[in-house]
């Protein structure tokens, strides 16, 4: 067998195109909110446990064609307006780059909890995501703008997890990010830095659709109390762990 | 392509025609409060809200919600609401098995969202046999014609060509083409904000901006091929006709077409429209533009952005996008309601899909599932509002007793009554506030007075001034009238040290005579701060400065802004001690007579030819003689021919001495013509002795003190002081055209203290006695504080009287500060008067305050006749009060007056809190924390946007509810209604006003204690209502 085939398996859980494509079939697919998430929790680490399994360093051009995929999918993320799919999409954009690290010779466990840092808010994001479908009839930007307005604990919460979907600071994926960009050549670090950008942009334009603009003329219920400190602790938790965990800095 | 004059004419009177609804929108240096709606005044107000409603997109009355808010708190007549539901239930068939009034209640009072729906695809039948709990029929299939027939109406019509290929294709042209239409009209616009002006601006606005946009490699770059368009022709009017024909839009559209075009951006052509008809406008003379140019320019760009488009397969015209829509109706269906956000959100991303798939066979499927999904969704929505309001009156089993007929007469009914609701909420509303306002009227003659007042005070009719009146007339012998602030004199005031003029008057007045400032101090060394200031503030203009100076300099703006922070005060009051203080002046009144103008005229020649040999030859002041100057401009009038002293002095050959004189003729204007001119000039300034007689004794009549002077007369002009506010002018007098109201007393008060007026007065029968002294004073209206001005003039035998006066006025103003702080509190905390008006100071010089104080908000009424009217009453400062006497206005005369100007103003400003409150976002100005100057003449939300033209939200609303309450200006008049209704019909703007239901009048006749009311175009008599307890009070507290 080709050495190079050895890692078709991985590259289907560490989603590189076209393989790309099963995970977001499957993903569309689930409906059901606990599924996608511990779909979301779960195959990263698939990818990782038969990555780290074929024992051999991983070649340059896969790192390549990791950071190709991650920006395709970014790139078509901009234009989703089906919260669902960009979820899924962000997922494998997010996924595909574990490779680079692993390429730059990071250790497993730092890996897999990347990979986590990577799949938790997203996990918070198909929650919140299950939450506009019930009140609005879908997840759907560009419908139902002004939900600062309408639902302000709800949009609180939704900012916070886009933000820590797109990496910003102090959330896992930040460390991420920043840790591999330095581990690798200025022109793999300039490639992240643009992926890096096309989800900014795309967490921007998903806010945009959604929280700002004029009120949604139907009234709808906003997170209760309980909730929103429920997800506040998780986004905490979040934080410490970045910090601790993929940041490195306690 | 060359436009005929006669085809350029049609164009631009049809954009004339075009542009009329559209309201004006003056500078916000002198912020003029408007009817957002006055273009539609000539329509009854609920067709104008209706019509301004589809023009503006904006909500012309609140919600129910709020409404239902106001019931609650007693400020809506609930046996008005229910006579109105009367009225309207007897004018419909009625429904067998339903009692309609009890629904129409519930409908108001209990529900919160319209029950009656607009259904695209249900109908009645699937309606009423939700209800029923039945199956849609399957059988029914939507007829394709009416389907595309009713898309086609509602993307073509009048609509801009843009907007309906932004509902079918997603694209985002209108927005794009705002933005750049904005970004024009700031570069063209800019009044020196910019550092960097656009070239060519002179030629007018279309011609610079054509010039700009053919060199303009961005639009190039984005792929609009502007150069193509504009090579058609060099005119806008040619520009316009290319457009209009390559769009595809018949010509007898075109009217409704510019209308819908200027309506998107209504401030920036408000703005444009106001401009081009202020001749005075300096800026207007240098660079002319108007809205042909506007429309050529939003035009041009329109159909380059749609030409892009074209490249990309989409339809561009009107016929094309026609043809769309009949050969691809179920295409054209979804692709609207995907893009219009009509979409059911659960289907949004299958159609998403399909329409950008674009097979026929599938987007046929998708279609018929979603029709089929809509209709059902329709008619449960439908369904659903109905049982619950039959829930509410308990009605449920007649509801689903009715039969289709049954169904569709009451969807009528309740449709029908919604569209009504406004109307009768804000009827409901004002009766109440008449009531309680009639409620409190104290109709009874004044007492006859023993002795005369210790201090008369004629405030301007500014709501605010209620307030401080009141509180005034309750600390001593104080007796207060209202009249307009400008008191009846129009000025073009020039200040000191300002080359412009400024208009004090109403701005449908033009003033004809012009006041000068002057000072009897010399010309003054600028104060180091100043000339400092002056030096930051060209570093800031600087491109290049703030890279290279914030290092340096930065920490000085971080301490500005830290003192102007932390203690605003103590900071502000040591700033202005490092300010030289304005010397005291006086004004040039008087009419100047032939001599004294030539004498000035001469002396300003003087003056100039002294300049010139002084810079020109460096000569000191000392060597220029008198001798001198007279020779030179003498020769330079062509009325001396020999050789000159100081061409002696200088040893001047004949050709310098000649080229001097010349310049002196032609570059220093020494000329005939040019005498001439400023002779012109120098008539315009100044008030005749006739003149000044007229306007004392119009100001006095029109309120009714002609006898009984006191010792003290106080001419009370109001202004406003806050910090970092653009909305500054706007809290100003708006009788004074939005400036402060202090220069219009002074005038006043200078006409009425001489004694050739008085005499002259005194023929007349007004009997000023020698010991009356006008003075005036201004009203600081954020402060409360109350200034007097010209003491300097004031007889030395009223100095005496002057402590008890000032302690008088002190006191009112902390009263006053106490009763107002509250309101502008989050959580209102009790304050003594001192602390209260040391709190309103503060408001004033912290830059932070969004909300300095209210304004002219809560307006309400306007009330015309004596003071002993509504004296007894606390109007919290809600109401207009102008003083009137019909006693003395047999003819009407003064009435008339004060309706063509004070009320027409006061109904201005009245509709413009009304709008701004009812829908913040489109009539007023949305939150002041977003806005930005643009240009230095109007605000915009972010760095781009259409101008903001009504009132911020921190003006009109409190916590995100109104604090304004929006009534239509409720006036009521004091004098025999025969007296009042002729007045009111001889004035024909007025007339209009209160026909077409812009103002709602009441006429108070005292001689017979009967109020008439103008309703339904006509006029009702009641007996005027026994006075309640502190009717007004109520309200207030309610709040």
């Amino acid at each position: 067998m080709m050495p190079e085939l050895s890692y078709l398996p991985a590259a289907l859980f560490l989603p590189l195109f076209p393989l790309s494509l099963v995970f977001n079939v499957l993903f569309a697919r689930l409906r059901w909110p606990w599924m996608r998430a511990l779909l979301l929790l779960v195959w990263p680490q698939i990818g990782l446990w038969l990555l780290f399994e074929t024992g051999t360093p991983v070649p340059g051009w896969l790192s390549a064609w990791a950071i190709f995929t991650a920006a395709l999918y970014g790139f078509r993320a901009l234009a989703l307006r089906e919260v669902g799919l960009w979820t899924g999409f962000m997922a494998t954009s997010a996924w595909a780059l574990l490779w680079v690290p692993v390429a730059a010779g990071m250790g497993e466990s730092a890996v897999r909890y990347e990979a986590l840092g990577f799949s938790v808010p997203l996990v918070l994001l198909v929650f919140l995501s299950a939450g506009l479908e019930q009140r609005f009839g879908a997840a759907y930007t560009g419908l139902y703008g002004g939900l600062a307005q309408t639902i302000p604990r709800f949009s609180g919460v939704l900012v916070m997890v886009v933000l820590a979907v797109i990496a910003s600071p102090l959330f896992p994926g930040f460390f991420t990010l920043l840790t591999t960009i330095v581990a690798v050549s200025p022109s793999a670090a300039f490639a992240l830095v643009i992926v890096w950008l096309l989800w900014s942009c795309a967490g921007a334009r998903l806010l945009h659709g959604l929280i700002v603009g004029p009120a949604h003329d139907e009234p709808a219920a906003d997170m209760t109390l309980p909730t929103t400190w429920g997800y506040a602790l998780l986004l905490g938790v979040l934080m410490v762990g970045g910090v601790y965990l993929t940041g490195d800095l306690l | 392509m060359s436009l005929t004059l006669g085809q350029k004419l049609k164009i631009r009177s049809m954009i004339y025609v075009a542009a009329e609804p559209i309201p004006f929108f003056w500078p916000m240096r002198s912020f003029i409060h408007h009817n957002p709606l006055h273009g539609l005044e000539q329509l009854p107000f609920q067709e104008a809200v209706a019509e301004g409603s589809r023009l503006f997109h904006g909500r012309a009355f609140l919600t129910r919600v709020q409404y239902q808010g106001y019931l609650r708190d007693g400020r809506i007549d609930a046996a008005h609401l229910a006579a109105s539901i009367d009225t309207f239930v007897a004018s419909r068939p009625a429904i067998p098995g339903l009692d309609l009034a009890r629904w129409l209640m519930a409908l108001l009072t209990e529900t919160d969202r319209p029950v009656a729906l607009q259904t695209t695809l249900a109908d009645v039948a699937d309606v009423r046999a939700t209800l029923a709990g039945e199956a849609l029929s399957a059988d029914k299939s939507l007829p394709p014609d009416s389907l595309a027939e009713g898309l086609r109406t509602h993307l073509l019509g009048d609509r801009p060509v843009y907007e309906a290929v932004d509902a079918l294709y997603g694209t985002e042209i209108g927005a794009n083409l705002d933005e750049l239409v904005v970004k024009s009209c700031l570069d063209f616009f800019d009044e020196g904000q910019s550092v960097w002006g656009m070239p060519g601006r002179e030629r007018g606005f279309f011609t610079a901006w054509r010039d700009v946009a053919r060199r303009n490699i961005r639009l190039f770059l984005r792929g609009l091929h502007i150069k193509r368009i504009l090579a058609v022709d060099k005119t806008p009017e040619g520009v316009i006709e290319h457009v209009m024909n390559a769009l595809g839009i018949p010509e007898a559209h075109w009217v409704g077409y510019f209308t819908r075009e200027l309506g998107r951006l209504h401030g920036w052509a408000g703005f444009i429209r106001w401009r081009s008809t202020a001749k005075h406008y300096y800026w207007a003379q240098r660079y002319p533009g108007d809205l042909v140019d506007f429309i050529a320019i939003r035009l041009t760009l329109a159909l380059a952005l749609l030409q892009e488009r074209e490249r990309r397969d989409v339809a561009i015209t009107r016929d094309a996008i026609g043809t769309a829509v009949e050969t691809h109706t179920a295409d054209a269906y979804l692709r609207n309601e995907l893009y219009s956000r009509q979409v059911l959100p659960a289907m949004a991303q299958r159609v998403e899909h399909a329409v950008s798939r674009g097979r026929r066979a599938h987007i046929d499927t998708v279609f018929a599932e979603y029709a089929a999904r809509k209709r059902a969704h329709e008619a449960t929505t439908q369904a659903s509002r109905l049982r619950n309001l039959a829930a509410r009156v308990a009605d449920g089993e007649a509801l689903h007793r009715l039969a289709d007929d049954g169904v569709a007469a009451l969807l009528r009914v309740l449709r029908d009554f919604e569209q009504q609701e406004g109307m009768i909420w804000l009827r409901a509303m004002e009766s109440r506030a008449m009531s309680r306002l009639l409620g409190g009227l104290d109709l009874a003659p004044p007492a006859p007075r023993e002795k005369r007042p210790f201090v008369q005070a004629l405030f301007c009719i500014d709501t605010r001034s209620e307030r401080i009146r009141r509180h005034l007339e309750g600390v001593g012998d104080y007796q207060t009238f209202g009249i307009a602030g400008f008191f009846g004199v129009p000025v073009s005031f020039m200040e000191m040290g300002k080359g412009s003029e400024t208009h004090l008057c109403p701005v449908i007045l033009t003033p004809k005579n012009v006041v000068l400032e002057m000072t009897a101090a010399g010309p003054q060394d600028e104060a180091a701060l100043t000339a400092l200031e002056k030096a930051m503030h060209e570093l800031k203009e600087s491109v290049l400065a703030p890279f290279v100076t914030v290092e340096a300099i930065g920490l000085l703006f971080g301490m500005d802004m830290i003192g102007k922070t932390v203690a605003p005060q103590r900071y502000n009051r040591w700033r202005k001690r490092l300010h030289p203080k304005k010397p005291p002046t006086r004004l040039l009144l008087d009419k100047l007579s032939r001599e004294q103008a030539d004498s000035i005229v001469r002396a300003v020649q003087r003056a100039v030819i002294a300049k010139a040999i002084e810079q020109e030859f460096e000569l000191a002041p000392e060597s220029i003689t008198d001798g001198m100057i007279r020779e030179l401009r003498e020769a330079a009038l062509g009325k001396h021919q020999a050789r000159t002293l100081l061409a002696d002095e200088l040893a001047w050959d004949e050709g310098i001495e000649r080229g001097f004189i010349e310049r002196l003729r032609n570059a220093y204007r020494i000329n005939y013509s040019y005498a001439h001119v400023q002779l012109e000039r120098l008539g315009r300034i100044g008030f005749g002795i006739d003149e000044q007689v007229n306007y004392v004794s119009q100001a006095l009549q029109a309120i009714g003190l002609t006898e009984g002077f006191s010792r003290f007369v106080l001419l009370v002009g109001h202004g406003s002081t806050s910090e970092n506010n653009p909305y500054e002018s706007a809290l100003d007098c708006g009788a004074c055209g939005g400036n402060h109201g202090l220069v219009s007393a002074r005038v006043l008060a200078q006409m009425a203290n001489k004694s050739e007026v008085r005499r002259r007065l005194r023929e007349q029968g007004i009997n000023i006695p020698d010991d009356a002294w006008f003075v005036p004073a201004l009203h600081n209206t954020t402060t409360d504080q109350l200034k007097l001005f010209d003491l300097e003039l004031l007889p030395p035998s009223h100095l005496v009287y002057l402590d008890r006066l000032r302690n008088g006025l002190v006191s009112a103003s902390r009263l006053c500060a106490q009763e107002r702080l509250p309101s502008l509190e989050l959580a209102p905390a009790a304050r003594d008067p001192a602390q209260a008006y040391r709190g309103a100071q503060r408001n004033a010089l912290d830059w932070s305050q969004v909300r300095p104080e209210w304004g002219l908000s809560r307006n309400a009424y306007f009330v015309i006749g004596r003071r002993t009217l509504t004296r007894s009453l606390s109007l919290e400062g809600r109401a207009f009060l102008h003083s009137y006497d019909y006693r003395l206005d047999a003819k009407r005369r003064l009435l008339e007056n004060i309706l063509t100007g004070p009320l027409v103003v006061g109904q201005w400003i009245n509709m413009e809190h009304y709008f701004s409150a009812v829908d913040n976002e489109r009539f007023g100005s949305g939150s002041k924390v977003y806005h930005n100057v643009a240009g230095r003449f109007g605000v915009m939300t972010g760095n781009l946007s259409d101008l903001r033209t009504g009132l911020p939200s921190q003006t009109v609303l409190k916590g995100g509810e109104p604090y304004h309450e929006p009534l239509r200006l409720i006036t009521l008049i004091e004098a025999p209604f025969e007296q009042a209704r002729r007045a009111v019909e001889g004035v024909v703007a007025v007339k209009h006003l209160v026909h077409n239901g812009w103002i709602r009048l009441m006429v108070v006749d005292p001689e017979t204690s009967q109020v008439s009311v103008y309703e339904n175009g006509a006029w009702r008599l009641s007996e005027h209502p026994v006075a309640t307890e502190h009717p007004i009070l109520e309200e207030s507290s309610a709040s």
